[in-house]
């Protein structure tokens, strides 16, 4: 058997029989507690009629479902335009902030900060109130995956950055030392294995765009989030829809972090101890 | 343009490399002090000297990768560009073998050889793929040549870095401590192939401990101490009769295991 399987196992040492014993009782306890939690939870649903028939029937219906599925397919669309464009803007900032000439440096670090420290709500509201004043319409997927985008854009950087910064100075004097150009040093050596270590990352910052497409109400933009609330005024049900919701958001999440384990495994690069 | 300086000067007297007065500090240290020399084609030259005497720091600056403060330096008596396309034309043909292999770990053991010649030299990519597997049997990774890097004893993927290096067909090669990162076990099978390419006539520039290497096949071994060159000399004067006080303390200090 493979003895450090998990970081807990590699950062403390192997318990001796009083701590196993000692472990089992706080584990038995502790569940015990989430369970009587739990079941108070769902009796307070219970008093409340959360499970009347009413709250739950409409998701036996097909065109309850067809329109959840619309919603989602809305959520896809504005979180994968978002992703792409949080990953072009926040490269775009990383490489300002890489950059040798000072005041383009400078730049990337300020919209970086800018970005990052200013909430979502705010762009969405720029974009929402103010752009349309200045003549421009957009449509309304990108009246939410624009700024939530720009709002990710600024920590999408950082993270791409923190990849350059981990790829050994020794990779880049090799690709300099065949002739290659700083261009190319970059493109061909440096930047695709930064994008190697930084996958689980990106892909949390991912997680942090789908859960802000659900501004999309505020735009009307047909989102699950927005779906549900059509859902809740037509039904008049409130908890089970935003359960139902909460639960898709999760599954959606779940697959992401799913997939990002799988790109960094078949990523393939062992990095190499060097300088 | 090779072949008309082959017609008019003897081949072995071309000088490849020269440094004229080289000057290098990093903030107060003095790291290269006055540094003369010449390298001719085919020749190798050992630097050695204790940590710190600027060894590896002055096979660096022959390919730019560290800058010099003042001085010259000139490969086959043009001055060292100091940057754009005329720097990254040149470091191609030089080329450089580290202490940590530095192979592209992205890239398979093949793709690593085969990327100078065709990103840089822009050769077509079926050529070079044959060429490189020619390279790769030579130093005798060729059965690894699908694997990543770090999939790699230490020993084969500094092999597989000098396949890389060759596959520009450099006019010189800088070694820099290419055997100090290696287990004891492994580090034969690296000298080996460079020994091979020393008796090919390869123009060589090597930093390293490796004593019996410089004994064996360098034809000029050079002694650093302090960032200034203490002594030059045939390898059997150097060892047997050193001339300076440094270079006797440093022979005895490594004899000594």
């Amino acid at each position: 058997m493979n003895e450090q399987r998990t970081v807990r196992d590699a950062l403390y040492e192997q318990p001796d029989a009083g701590t196993r014993k000692k472990i089992t009782l706080v584990t038995v306890v502790s569940l015990f507690a989430i369970a009587v939690f739990m079941l108070y939870i769902l009796k307070l649903f219970k008093d409340n009629g959360q499970f009347d028939e009413k709250y739950w029937s409409f998701f036996m219906r097909l065109t309850t479902w067809k329109f959840i599925g619309e919603g989602l397919l809305g959520t896809v669309e504005a979180s994968l335009l978002a992703g792409v464009l949080a990953l072009l803007i926040g490269f775009v900032f990383m490489v300002m902030r890489i950059s040798f000439y000072k005041p383009l440096n400078m730049a990337g670090t300020a919209l970086t900060e800018f970005t990052r420290g200013v909430p979502t709500l705010l762009f969405i509201y720029f974009f929402f109130l103010y752009v349309p004043k200045m003549g421009i319409n957009l449509p309304s997927i990108w009246r939410v995956s624009l700024p939530v985008a720009i709002s990710a854009s600024g920590m999408v950087a950082e993270v791409l950055r923190s990849g350059v910064n981990a790829v050994p100075k020794g990779q880049r004097e090799a690709a300099l030392s065949i002739g290659m150009r700083e261009t190319m040093v970059f493109t061909k050596i440096i930047f695709p294995q930064a994008i190697r270590y930084v996958i689980p990352a990106l892909v949390s910052d991912l997680v942090i765009v789908v859960k802000d497409t659900t501004f999309s109400y505020i735009v009307n933009f047909p989102d699950l989030m927005q779906n549900a609330k059509v859902l809740i005024s037509n039904y008049d049900a409130l908890l089970s829809v935003y359960l139902m919701a909460a639960v898709i958001y999760v599954l959606i999440n779940y697959l992401l972090n799913k997939v990002s384990v799988t790109l960094a495994k078949r990523g393939g690069m062992v990095p190499v101890v060097g300088r | 343009m090779n072949s008309e300086v082959n017609v008019t000067e003897k081949d072995s007297d071309k000088t490849i490399v020269e440094l004229k007065h080289v000057e290098k500090y990093y903030g107060e240290l003095h790291a290269l002090k006055d540094i003369n020399l010449q390298v001719k084609k085919g020749e190798v030259v050992v630097l050695i000297g204790p940590s710190g005497s600027g060894k590896s720091t002055l096979c660096r600056t022959i390919n730019r990768l560290e800058s010099i403060n003042s001085g010259e330096i000139l490969i086959e008596g043009k001055k060292l560009p100091e940057g754009g396309a005329e720097l990254a034309g040149l470091r191609a043909e030089i080329g450089m073998v580290f202490q940590s292999f530095n192979l592209f770990a992205h890239k398979s053991i093949l793709d690593n050889v085969c990327m100078g010649p065709v990103d840089v030299l822009h050769r077509p990519k079926e050529e070079v793929k044959k060429e490189a597997m020619e390279l790769l049997k030579r130093v005798g990774v060729d059965s690894q040549a699908q694997k990543m890097p770090a999939q790699l004893s230490g020993g084969q993927q500094q092999r597989a870095a000098i396949a890389r290096s060759l596959a520009m067909h450099p006019k010189v090669m800088l070694f820099d401590e290419p055997t100090s990162a290696l287990d004891p076990e492994m580090i034969q099978e690296v000298l080996d192939v460079m020994i091979e390419l020393a008796n090919e006539g390869m123009t060589m520039i090597v930093v390293t401990h490796e004593m019996n290497f410089a004994r064996r096949v360098a034809n000029r071994v050079v002694f650093m101490a302090d960032g200034a060159i203490v002594e030059e000399n045939t390898p059997e004067e150097f060892f047997t009769a050193p001339k300076s006080e440094r270079a006797k303390e440093f022979l005895e200090s490594i004899n000594r295991h």
